[in-house]
């Protein structure tokens, strides 16, 4: 363990703080509960000092002083409301607003833009500005993904220290001087990393603009739910975003549910950032889904209610148990299913006495070497850590073989994975091929049965990132069409087996897991928070 | 300083103390002869006026206060809310910006705005489909206070809503820019949408009527 | 006896066809009167037209006219009445929830028998009275049926299944019972002055001169008589301001189960009911069909003038005379019921009771005093 920062004490608005040496004034107000108000300082980048926003009365001193870059000393006393501060905030405030367009009603920031709130905290002044507002590229694609409008920006240069310290790919800088001074690509280039996504989360005001979420919704509509992105198995803590007015407002994004997805601070698994793979990849959520249970046993398919679909499985597993030929059921699992499923699917199979249940991942991607994983499973490590063996590939072949007469797959395409001719294979191999998932996709079309289920932001539960941290996601919707929790279908289940399986939320499943499974004992709802808990190696 | 009870009180005495009225008041005949008499007296001015004004005579005295609605209209005040209107740039696009201020401001929750890209970057904004649905609408003005860009306006000094299904009430973005040019029983086109240059092509209709003219 | 049975035939056919017509003007007047009473226009837009073979153009015209005038609309009301769904509700009994109106209707019509519309025509040496039954106590029979006629009222509350309704039917019951005193009595005096019960003798009474320039009629005689029968009388039509049984806007009536004609034969009974009144008070107080100092022969006016007029012009002023009078009066009720607001309860009860008929007892007995003294001292 490194020595102890010193300590040292400081006054901020007449409350004394302690803090260790080498920490900014800024910080100490924070600390102090007196905030300051910031454009370009970014806990997560370095500090450039350049909006001036963030002024302070140190008494001492006789100019007002940057709270952000200077360092807080023992025994300094600073006051971050006095009259002197506050108008030289709004003086501040004033020039950084010289050359904005106040174009509020087209902008997409309008409504969780700095500049609004700090005009309504530190504003509210009478213009004096007379003069030609200078014109500026506006509306320019830099990339995939980002719009810029560079006569909205400030120039805080935040997107500039990102491309130059986290992403390390530099594409962007400030151009020109003094009044034409304004943001750009470098030449040749474009803004196209990974990473992207992030200059939009960043940009304190309007300038840089997610081109996906452009002009699909305002912001005031969201409704925000904290969850984890499920596009590979780092588990970046993220918020969903979506339409919360979606009863009334159905024409909004064609009545998709979820507007975009927006990373979390968490300082053990993604700190600020997000990876634009993630980011991007929620269209899942409303697109293809399966909104109802279909048969295809004889012929056509055919939508059916939940109770005959259940029924129909609960039948043929009754006929299998009752001849004794449970060992002729396989039972694939899915890495995308939350803990609490996982533990339910397998108390279900366990005591039903289906031996084969193992796990599968989906293909590996792309990876990089900051947030970015191959594995795209989001919870495969909870998957091991319950003992469910990984691969579906043995199941496969016993069925092309003949040796299986049930199937039940869940989530995966396994047609990604091992080409489309195996899985046909195996399909035809079987007497009953059970699809629960989200999505429609091959593997899908192929079963007899097809019960639709929810996706991680329709469920409540835990996830388990690469690292073996169990982090918690919360329902941001309500299920779609007619589809409904694993857990909830596989209960039911249990009911028409006669297997004693009777959990009324998530929470009292997870409850049982932690008592019952070795690897989560002594964890908690309340434990794991908003930020995770490490699973025992 | 009186309690409610106190106050309570009080007002049955005031009940109480209602004046009481003398022989002659409480016998009513003069009472119903003097309303009868009123009332008799409208009749035959009205009868006589109506006789004259078959006739052509003192056609300056009205004979009547009602106003034959679809026939004539009433003299409205330019500042009555009435039905929607959408104002135009020059080349004929909407002024409106579809930055959803009315859409969120209004408390029916009847306008339906899906936002779409300008050519001009300096316009940036502009809205693909723009629909309100009168059957919803409570005519509170919200809309028109909330906006930025005078681009709503309650001012067509339409104010008979009349249709036969709930979807002849709706207003699409082609009757909102060009009040009066769908017919009330034909059906709306809901949330049609249209490209800046579609809306230069549409057939432009001149500003609404002056207030009281009708239409 | 086949000319008898004619004769009784036409003048019942002109009688029921005059009330009718009168009862079914009154929806006209109704609309009317009360759109030139509160300075509106009223009904002026139901019109039809008919196509060539049925004369086209000019009779077009014509009915867009009378369109114009709102008098199509009685037609209207009578199609949609005759076209609508005829209900009879589940807790009520069929067949006296359908005879309640046609009892109401029938008895407000049979009242018109005893009422002489003119004086007696002679035609080809054989007399003719103008009257459909010459019954020699036709006031007790007029009575006898306005009393009968709460029976389709109460009938039609108790029948139709609904507590609401059958309150509106006691509400009328009592009303009818509290003013059918005041309305009876306050006749006696008349009587008691005219010295009969014949309509017919009543009318012709009334003729006679008093000192010699003053037409004797029940008004002079009886003033304080006629405004409480006609107070009273008004009550019994059941119209505001003693429209509490029915209380449309607001309080549930008697009629509430009913639709369609059922539902307008009560209207009409409200109508002709109006009519009666309107040609009793017109026949007791008002002189029937007479006209001042017209004599069988022609006028003998006060200062000696005599004007004489042929026996047919005679009859046909005589009719003109009752047909004027109750159509005024028929204008004066409907005045009446769009200018007074409706009595609460306690206040028609009070009336009825407490005023009404002490004051037709009072009556009685000024009336009787005056005329035995008058006797004594010609």
């Amino acid at each position: 363990m490194a020595e102890t920062p010193k300590q040292i004490t400081l006054t901020i608005d007449g409350k004394t703080v302690t803090v260790p040496d080498g920490t900014t004034v800024l910080q100490a107000c924070e600390k102090a509960n007196s905030p300051v108000p910031f454009y370009c300082y970014h806990p997560g980048l370095s500090i450039a000092g350049n909006c001036r926003i963030c002024l302070v009365e140190i008494v001492g001193t006789p100019k007002l002083q940057i709270a952000c870059y200077t360092p807080a000393a023992n025994g300094m006393v600073v006051n971050t409301t006095s009259d002197k501060t506050l108008s030289g905030r709004r003086d501040v405030l004033e020039f950084l607003l010289i050359n904005h367009p106040l174009d509020c009603p087209v902008c997409d920031q309008a409504g969780e833009c700095w500049l609004q709130d700090y005009y309504m905290q530190h504003g509210l002044y009478d213009p004096k500005f007379n003069e030609t507002k200078q014109k500026k590229p506006k509306a320019v694609p830099i990339g995939p993904t980002v719009m810029l409008d560079a006569e909205r920006c400030i120039l805080c240069s935040r997107c500039v220290r990102f491309t130059d310290e986290i992403s390390k790919t530099g594409e962007l800088g400030i151009f020109n001087r003094g009044d034409h001074a304004e943001v750009g690509v470098q030449p040749g280039k474009e803004l196209n990393n990974n990473y992207s996504g992030n200059v939009v989360d960043i940009c304190p005001v309007g300038a840089l603009t997610d081109r996906d979420f452009r002009f699909k919704c305002r912001v005031w509509y969201l409704g925000a739910t904290n969850s984890v992105c499920t596009g590979c198995s780092r588990g970046c803590n993220i918020q969903i975003h979506y339409n919360r007015e979606r009863q009334w407002r159905p024409h909004i994004a064609n009545g998709e549910r979820v507007m975009r997805l927006k990373p979390r601070y968490n300082p053990d698994v993604n700190k600020w950032w997000m990876c634009d793979e993630g980011r991007y990849g929620y269209k899942f959520i409303d697109e293809n889904r399966l909104t109802q249970v279909q048969l295809r046993h004889q012929g056509a398919p055919k939508t059916a209610t939940w109770d005959e679909g259940v029924d129909l499985i609960g039948a043929t597993l009754k006929r299998l148990r009752d001849a004794k030929q449970l060992d002729q059921v396989g039972v694939v699992l899915s890495s995308h299913l939350t803990n609490e499923d996982l533990f339910v699917a397998k108390r279900l199979f366990a005591e039903l006495g289906v031996r084969q249940v193992v796990f599968q991942r989906p293909k590996n991607g792309a990876s990089d070497n900051f947030l970015l994983q191959a594995d795209k499973s989001p919870n495969a490590k909870g998957a091991q850590a319950l003992g469910i063996a990984e691969s579906a590939e043995g199941l496969l072949e016993k069925a092309a073989k003949g040796q299986l007469k049930v199937l039940w797959v869940f989530t995966q395409d396994l047609s990604t994975i091992f080409g489309e001719a195996k899985i046909r294979e195996a399909a035809k191999g079987l007497e009953l091929l059970v699809f629960q998932g989200t999505n429609d996709h091959l593997t899908a079309q192929l079963a007899h049965v097809v019960l639709p289920s929810a996706v991680c932001a329709e469920k409540d539960g835990t996830l388990t990132n690469v690292d073996g941290r169990v982090q918690r996601i919360h329902a941001a919707l309500g299920p779609w069409a007619q589809s409904r929790g694993d857990w909830e279908i596989m209960q039911d289940m249990a009911a028409r087996l006669g297997v004693a399986l009777s959990y009324p939320d998530a929470p009292a499943i997870f409850a049982d897991l932690a008592a019952r499974e070795p690897a989560f004992n002594g964890l908690s709802y309340q434990l794991i928070g908003d930020q995770g808990v490490l699973l025992k190696a | 300083m009186s309690t409610l009870g106190e106050q309570l009180l009080h007002r049955i005495r005031d009940a109480h103390k209602r004046r009481t009225l003398t022989w002659w008041e409480r016998i009513y005949l003069p009472a119903i002869a003097q309303g009868l008499w009123i009332t008799s007296m409208h009749f035959w001015r009205n009868l006589f006026l109506h006789i004259a004004h078959r006739l052509g005579l003192f056609r300056d005295q009205p004979a009547s206060v009602t106003i034959q609605y679809p026939d004539q209209r009433r003299i409205t005040s330019p500042r009555l809310r009435t039905r929607h209107r959408l104002t135009k740039r020059e080349d004929g696009t909407p002024r409106c910006v579809a930055c959803m201020m009315c859409e969120t401001v209004c408390p029916a929750r009847c306008i339906y705005i899906v936002a779409g890209e300008h050519p001009d970057p300096n316009v940036e904004k502009v809205p693909k489909s723009f629909d309100i649905d009168l059957g919803k609408c409570v005519y509170c003005g919200y809309c028109v206070e909330a906006c930025p860009e005078d681009a709503i306006r309650m001012d067509t000094q339409r104010h008979d809503i009349a249709a036969y299904s709930r979807d002849g009430m709706w207003l699409d973005i082609k009757e909102l820019l060009n009040p009066g040019t769908r017919q009330f029983n034909e059906p709306p086109e809901k949330f049609v949408q249209l490209t800046p240059s579609e809306f230069r092509q549409l057939p432009q209709t001149p500003p609404p009527p002056p207030p009281g003219t009708g239409r | 006896m086949w000319e008898e049975l004619l004769i009784k035939l036409a003048v019942s056919g002109a009688v029921l066809g005059g009330v009718l017509n009168l009862a079914g003007m009154q929806t006209w007047l109704e609309r009317k009167q009360s759109a030139l009473m509160q300075d509106r226009i009223g009904a002026n837009r139901a019109y039809f037209t008919v196509p060539w073979w049925l004369g086209g153009g000019p009779v077009n015209w014509v009915l867009r006219k009378l369109g114009g005038l709102g008098i199509l609309n009685a037609l209207a009301d009578v199609i949609k009445l005759l076209t609508k769904e005829d209900i009879i509700p589940a807790k009520g009994n069929r067949f006296l929830h359908t005879l309640a109106p046609f009892l109401s209707v029938f008895f407000a019509l049979l009242a018109f028998a005893a009422i002489p519309i003119g004086p007696p025509l002679i035609l080809g040496g054989r007399q003719i009275p103008l009257q459909v039954a010459d019954i020699n106590a036709g006031l007790l029979f007029i009575l006898a049926l306005a009393s009968i006629g709460v029976y389709g009222v109460i009938l039609a509350g108790l029948t139709s299944g609904n507590n609401l309704s059958t309150l509106g039917g006691l509400r009328a019951a009592s009303q009818m019972l509290a003013y059918e005193i005041a309305l009876g009595v306050s006749l006696i005096g008349l009587v008691v002055c005219y010295g009969t019960l014949d309509m017919g003798l009543l009318v012709e009474r009334q003729g006679e001169l008093l000192w010699g320039w003053l037409p004797r009629w029940g008004v002079l005689l009886q003033p304080v008589g006629c405004i409480v029968f006609m107070t009273a009388a008004l009550a019994e039509t059941k119209r505001v301001p003693f429209d509490l049984p029915e209380g449309e806007p607001e309080i549930i009536g008697y009629f509430t189960e009913y639709s369609g004609m059922k539902f307008g034969l009560f209207f009409l009974t409200d109508f002709v009911e109006v009519v009666l009144v309107a040609a009793l008070t017109t026949a007791l107080f008002f002189g029937g069909w007479q006209v001042p100092y017209l004599q069988p022969g022609g006028f003998v006016f006060p200062w000696g003038a005599v004007v004489p007029v042929p026996h047919l012009a005679y009859v046909g002023l005589g009719l003109l005379s009752f047909t004027v009078k109750v159509v005024a009066f028929i204008w004066f009720f409907m005045l009446i019921r769009w200018t007074l607001p409706r009595f609460r309860y306690d206040q028609l009860m009070h009336l009825g009771w407490k005023i009404l008929f002490p004051l037709s007892l009072l009556n009685i007995a000024v009336t009787s005093v005056v005329i035995v003294v008058g006797s004594a001292h010609p």
